[in-house]
């Protein structure tokens, strides 16, 4: 990951307010040009970390450093790196031209340089031609233009968002993920993003920090996050999911709700209690005689675009399935899935212990395992005949 | 219940003038008492007019007014941001309520108590103790009126002014006071009606031939009402009806400005 120069870099940068510890040992490095997003529930430190970048708190320990120079003692007014808060927070006192002027203003640049910078900042966030409007004459989502207008004014190297979707409603929300993604990549700076919306996370950011409890739980690229989560908590929070305890026989074959399954995951000891992971979309709903788990729907409701289905198998585990099709409530059906549909989960691997056990099987390795085991049970088959 | 609301108004609000109404009234009386209208004249006015001392002392309580609500609104906004910025709970209370103090307790107190300060001091009384005492009793008035503003205000504007680049002075000028003029601008107002209004006060801690409207007007009483003093009394109240029909004005001109296309919609 780290290839370029890193613009930001955090090393082992803690933070306590009197007792609780609301950041521990947090590492991380950004890249210049990237879309960053810190995900987590509230509380989980993500916020901190916003704050801590643009000199609204300072570490107890640990070391900032931008541009790898440190910055730790660089007060915020000094920061190359500004904010976009969450309530927007515009000058009431303020037109929208002056706003956005603020901070060019500040720099004390030509009038006419300023005005230039105005205008082509409110053209970037569609807003031009609102230079004479009052902040109280606009809309929630023309006020977050305004605001992010007013922090790309000042020329950051990094732009930070303290959740600023949170307040607008799911069309405005969904519109403004698109033009804020539309705009990083026009400036090509980088952007870190806070939200506790993982639906955002994943479809805005190049990168992911998921956060809990003051650690930085997993990272990597959205789909590295969906598709590989490290533990309980990250599968958890990342889109709806079936987690179900299970024994990791041998590599390739895992054991859960009374069945052996063959899988790709492997590395770990013989007979290791494991927790499996499930995603609904990846379970399909067939025959009870070509399942490989055999079920009863309890319940089903229309998402729109697919229905949320939630059913139980004999030993009482719930299962949620997303299918296409409706399901008729009470009828027993089968569930079916694909060898590389199940996630092993070890309980309390680090990332870099996961990281290093994804890495020394290949998946080539992993498919001619497969292959190897269905030889053998077609061999076994034509046997019986 | 709603039939009566207006015959209420109108019966609340002549009892509330009447003694106003009256004293403006008598001002225009050819006698020289309030017993009996002896016909219309403009006598008393012109008596004022030639009155050099009154008009001198109408003018110093004009200067005291001024001076006393500027000082004590700069200081007690001061004082506001100053409590505002106390972190610790216990302090913020102390100081609330010693700032409180100081406006419950009574005007023979608190002159009094400046008339022994100042005798201590040994500064001679006159338009310096009035101005001193004045802005005393003004600051916790505007502490009272700036303090609300400031907790209504989004805390973030102030982090997000640094974020752009301010330094504190600059925050204090561009955001913070500005977006708390309102409070400030009443606060002024609030400080000047008190100061102009003081009797008690004054009464303590004048002296050297100083006086204010007030103080003379209630030695002059002693002897006797003039109605040279209704005529200037009924002056002032058409000064301060001038004053408040000026600052409604203002502010719905104010208003309209900032927010002219709502104004639109609602015709």
């Amino acid at each position: 990951m780290v290839e370029t120069q890193p613009i930001l870099e955090f090393s082992q940068v803690a933070l306590s307010f009197g007792e609780t510890e609301v950041l521990k040992q947090i590492d991380l490095a950004l890249e210049p040009g990237k879309f960053y997003t810190l995900l987590g529930p509230s509380g989980s430190g993500k916020s901190t970390i916003l704050k801590l970048i643009s000199g609204q708190l300072h570490a107890d320990s640990g070391q900032i450093f931008f541009e790898g120079q440190v910055i730790n003692d660089v007060p915020a007014e000094k920061r190359r790196v500004n904010t976009v808060f969450q309530n927007y927070s515009l000058f009431p006192n303020m037109n929208v031209f002056d706003n956005v002027a603020f901070g060019p203003r500040l720099k004390k640049l030509p009038a006419g340089e300023i005005e230039t910078k105005v205008k082509e900042m409110l053209a970037l966030v569609k807003l031009a031609g609102y230079e004479n409007r009052e902040i109280s004459e606009l809309s929630g989502g023309q006020q977050q233009r305004v605001a992010i207008a007013r922090a790309l004014a000042n020329d950051p190297e990094v732009l930070l968002l303290d959740e600023p979707l949170s307040a607008l409603d799911y069309k405005l929300r969904k519109d403004l993920q698109q033009e804020l993604r539309r705009i990083q990549k026009r400036l090509d700076i980088t952007f870190v993003f806070v939200t506790h919306d993982q639906e955002e996370a994943l479809a805005m950011s190049d990168w992911i920090f998921v956060m809990n409890d003051g650690l930085i739980q997993q990272n990597g690229t959205p789909e590295d996050i969906y598709d590989e989560p490290i533990n309980h908590f990250v599968a958890d929070f990342i889109g709806e999911t079936n987690i179900v305890p299970g024994i990791m026989k041998e590599d390739y074959l895992v054991h859960f709700v009374g069945k052996d399954f063959e899988n790709v995951d492997a590395g770990m000891r013989p007979n290791e209690r494991v927790e499996v992971v499930l995603r609904p979309e990846d379970l399909d709903l067939t025959d009870p005689e070509n399942g490989k788990l055999v079920v009863t729907i309890k319940d089903q409701s229309f998402r729109g675009d697919y229905y949320e289905i939630t059913a139980m198998d004999d030993d009482l585990n719930t299962w949620q399935v997303q299918a296409t099709n409706p399901a008729e409530v009470g009828a027993r059906v089968g569930l079916t899935f694909d060898p590389e549909d199940i996630h092993i989960m070890r309980y309390n691997e680090s990332e870099e212990a996961f990281d290093a056990r994804l890495e020394s099987y290949d998946e080539e390795e992993a498919e001619a395992a497969l292959q190897a085991a269905r030889d053998d049970e077609t061999g076994r088959e034509e046997q019986g005949q | 219940m709603k039939k009566m609301r207006t015959p209420y108004l109108i019966f609340m609000f002549l009892v509330l003038s009447l003694p106003i109404l009256y004293l403006v009234f008598y001002s225009f009386n050819a006698g020289t008492t309030m017993q009996g209208f002896a016909g219309f004249s403009f006598k008393h006015y012109s008596e004022l007019w030639q009155d050099t001392r009154l008009i001198d002392i109408v003018l110093e309580t004009g200067i005291v007014a001024l001076l006393s609500s500027l000082l004590a609104t700069i200081i007690g906004t001061l004082g506001a941001l100053a409590i505002f910025r106390v972190h610790r709970r216990t302090i913020k209370g102390v100081l609330l309520s010693l700032n409180n103090v100081l406006l419950v307790s009574p005007d023979v107190i608190i002159g009094a108590a400046f008339l022994i300060l100042f005798t201590t001091l040994k500064l001679s009384l006159g338009f310096m103790t009035v101005l001193l005492s004045h802005i005393a009793f003004s600051i916790p008035i505007v502490v009272l009126m700036v303090l609300p503003r400031l907790k209504e205000m989004n805390p973030d504007l102030v982090l997000a002014a640094q974020d752009l680049g301010a330094r504190p002075t600059q925050v204090l000028g561009q955001v913070t006071i500005p977006v708390i003029t309102p409070g400030i601008v009443a606060g002024f107002f609030m400080a000047l009606t008190y100061s102009l209004d003081d009797f008690a006060v004054t009464f303590f801690v004048t002296g050297n031939g100083f006086s204010t409207l007030a103080v003379e007007i209630y030695s002059r009483a002693r002897q006797g009402v003039s109605l040279e003093i209704n005529a200037l009394s009924t002056l002032i109240f058409l000064l301060s009806l001038a004053i408040a029909l000026a600052y409604y004005f203002i502010n719905k001109v104010g208003k309209r400005a900032k927010t002219p296309e709502l104004k639109e919609k609602v015709k």
